[in-house]
């Protein structure tokens, strides 16, 4: 079935950059997309629209021939129940609540 | 230029019911008649020029209006735009040919005539046609000029090479160069994903049709009239208005058939609530900070918030309020109790259309009396069913109450004057609050504090009250943002006498909403023990949830939005906060006069 454009699907972002401003910058602009995980990686939960602006940000601010990101689609969100295993720290998928605080 | 459509290119080879021309004709129902121009004996009569006060129409609008006039309408006449996966790949798409110095176009005569020229991103009008493009890409060759326009995707496989929305708006953008004085012969299209070139060629028939488009969408927004919706069509499941259209909703009053699957949220964006005394938001690169003294920092992504609600003495930074505006995300300012205050940004659409239709509904009384008789029938067949569902009391007592109800739910039908409703809605509400603690768990209904004898405001006496009081505000809230996020002014109401300072149309909509939604949110965290008597401070004969305790019931709210629920006259699964969004672009539908009564939600 193809794919409904506004059903949210879990990823990892990975990257490599090579230049400490340029890490910086795909840091904090990841930080609007996900919940960070682990020195460069992320934890996001996003609709199609979502995706596609994430990548077309991070295309912006990589350097095609020197850095490198990955984007793992975990599968959809809300239907899958992820097999993660985590050692040490524990894994929380995201949940789409309203935050009160 | 195809950067921000509103929906993408036709799926490739994929759309059912295609003809020979590449068009759905029969989708496009009789708001779209297909251009006479080829046949003999008809003449075309094009709108006259346009006026120096009307805006030129884009062609982007025109190829819109080929796909469906309807959406056409929606974006360019009434202000209305979604975003979906397809238009941010088209944003992605279009921004990969954005590289790179954009070199002007040199005058008509003196167009280099031995060498190809390329320019990016060129902005023509005309008055005499009325109409603007934004073109992509210009070649110039030997004299002549090519526009070419990118899309996403592959390219169809269609005898003309190319749908027929996507070809009319080449030729708009040729038939502007030429108006500009250039020679120009052919447009092209090029698809990004297949990286394949459409040759455009400019036929009489072509130009017939884009003219002819152009013209009857002027005359229509012009009209005020909005086309009615596709039935079915392969092309709604792609168009990024699909939420706040409701094709299938809107046609399902007018040939009763069932809608395929409730339309989607425009965005998966949930509310941040900041109620804590004392905490600050401010904004941090793409996100919404909030600061507590003595918590660490929570950040917030904003494309997460659908709207910010701020409660009692919250301070909110300039720079946030300017990028939550920019976002046209609204925040809510509330006073500590949620009494409602107003809000700043989320005006909604770019139009004041909808306001209008309901200024005029409220000044009709016999159609305001009939909206009110079916409000306050819903409303008490809701509290029936909320003591039906959880009744915990004595079964004899159950049966005469329930009848009682609806009988009473029966009697509205033939209510005279709005003070006649508001009898009978008296009347239920008092039979319904006095039964209100059969509904509570042994565990609570032990405890001296929870004990609840009869609905009272401003202040709250009572602990259960000071719940009530909460949550509905709270839902007033809910209900003021969805409402005018479609277009639709709370103040004015229709059930509701205006008072100032009272969401007046918030207060009509969320009546049905009170028992099946709010109630059943408190019934839910008493019973559940997530409120405990040590959670309310008494002072001045009010009664207040502590910091914590709001938290609790709010979240357990903002749960209750999430739970799914039937739609009963669709059918389909939704959640209860997509249904809010649903009902009130419904009433919008309805305050306009496109379906002849708004469905209220009343739960089996
Ligand atoms: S959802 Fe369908 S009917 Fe509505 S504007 Fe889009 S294409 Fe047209």
């Amino acid at each position: 079935m193809a794919r409904r454009s506004n059903a949210e699907h879990a990823y990892v972002v990975a990257y490599d950059i090579s230049d400490p401003k340029r890490w910086r910058r795909v840091f904090k602009t990841m930080k609007g997309y996900g919940r960070w995980l682990q020195l460069s990686v992320f934890h996001c939960r996003l609709d199609g629209g979502r995706r596609a602006e994430m990548a077309s940000a991070l295309e912006d601010l990589i350097d095609r021939d020197a850095d490198h990101v990955i984007i793992l689609d975990l599968g959809p969100a809300e239907d899958v129940e992820f097999a993660v295993e985590s050692l040490g720290k524990s894994f929380q998928p995201i949940e789409r609540r309203a935050v009160v605080i | 230029m195809s950067s921000s459509d509103t929906r993408s290119d036709p799926p490739a080879g994929s759309v059912p019911g295609q003809d020979a021309l590449g068009q759905n004709l029969s989708d496009q129902g009789a708001a779209a008649p297909a251009r006479p121009a080829a046949r003999q004996g008809e003449l075309a009569l094009f709108a006259p020029p346009a006026a120096a006060d009307e805006m030129l129409t884009p062609a982007r609008m025109i190829n819109e209006w080929v796909y469906c006039p309807r959406l056409a309408v929606l974006e360019w006449g009434r202000g209305e735009w979604a975003g979906n996966a397809d238009t941010a790949a088209g944003r992605r798409a279009h921004k990969a040919t954005e590289t790179g110095a954009a070199p002007a176009l040199p005058e008509p005569d003196a167009l280099p005539d031995d060498r190809t020229l390329k320019t990016r991103r060129l902005l023509l009008a005309s008055e005499r046609l009325g109409l603007t493009a934004e073109l992509d890409v210009i070649e110039a060759d030997d004299g002549r000029v090519v526009p070419v326009d990118i899309k996403t995707g592959k390219r169809p496989h269609v005898a003309e090479g190319a749908y027929l929305p996507e070809r009319v708006q080449v030729c708009v953008q040729a038939l502007l160069l030429r108006e500009a004085g250039y020679t120009c012969e052919e447009g092209a299209l090029w698809f990004a994903d297949s990286r394949e070139r459409v040759r455009v060629e400019l036929t009489d028939e072509l130009i017939a049709t884009a003219l002819g488009a152009a013209s009857d969408l002027r005359l229509t927004v012009a009209a005020g009239r909005l086309p009615p919706p596709l039935d079915h069509s392969q092309k709604c499941v792609r168009c990024s208005l699909l939420p706040i259209c409701l094709p299938d909703e809107v046609n399902w009053f007018r040939k009763g058939a069932i809608a395929r699957t409730p339309p989607p949220a425009a965005t998966p964006a949930l509310p941040l609530y900041v109620q804590t005394p004392g905490a600050r938001v401010t904004k941090k690169d793409f996100t919404l900070v909030v600061q507590v003294e003595g918590e660490a920092d929570r950040a917030v992504a904003l494309d997460e918030v659908s709207e910010l609600v701020l409660a009692g003495p919250v301070s909110l930074t300039t720079p946030a309020v300017h990028e939550l505006l920019r976002r046209d995300v609204p925040v809510a300012w509330m006073s500590s109790g949620f009494w409602y205050l107003g809000s700043t940004g989320g005006q909604g659409p770019r139009s004041a259309t909808v306001r209008t239709a309901q200024y005029a509904l409220a000044a009709d009384e016999p159609r305001r009396l009939a909206f009110a008789r079916e409000l306050v029938a819903a409303k008490i067949r809701n509290s029936r069913t909320i003591l039906r569902r959880n009744w915990r009391g004595e079964d004899g007592e159950r049966g005469p109450l329930l009848d009682r109800l609806a009988l009473l739910a029966d009697r509205t039908a033939r209510a005279e004057t709005a003070a006649a409703l508001l009898g009978l809605e008296g009347e239920a509400a008092a039979l319904y609050f006095r039964a209100l603690p059969k509904l509570f768990t042994d565990a609570v209904a032990a405890l001296p504090a929870f004990a609840f004898e009869r609905r009272n405001r401003r202040p709250p006496a009572d602990p259960v009250n000071a719940c009530l009081s909460l949550i509905y505000a709270v839902l007033t809230r809910t209900f003021s943002s969805a409402i005018s996020v479609a277009g639709l002014d709370p103040w004015k109401g229709v059930y509701h006498a205006e008072r100032p300072g009272r969401p007046a149309l918030a207060l009509d909509l969320i009546e049905p909403f009170r028992p099946v939604l709010a109630d059943s949110a408190v019934l839910m965290a008493l019973n559940n023990g997530e409120l405990a008597p040590d959670d309310f401070v008494s002072a001045a004969g009010g009664c207040n949830l502590k910091p914590k305790a709001r938290r609790a019931l709010i979240a357990a709210y903002e749960r209750r939005l999430d739970q799914e629920t039937t739609h009963p006259a669709f059918g389909y699964q939704v959640s209860m906060r997509r249904l809010i969004q649903i009902q009130a672009r419904l009433f919008a539908r309805f305050v306009c006069g496109e379906i002849p009564r708004y469905p209220h939600y009343v739960p089996r």
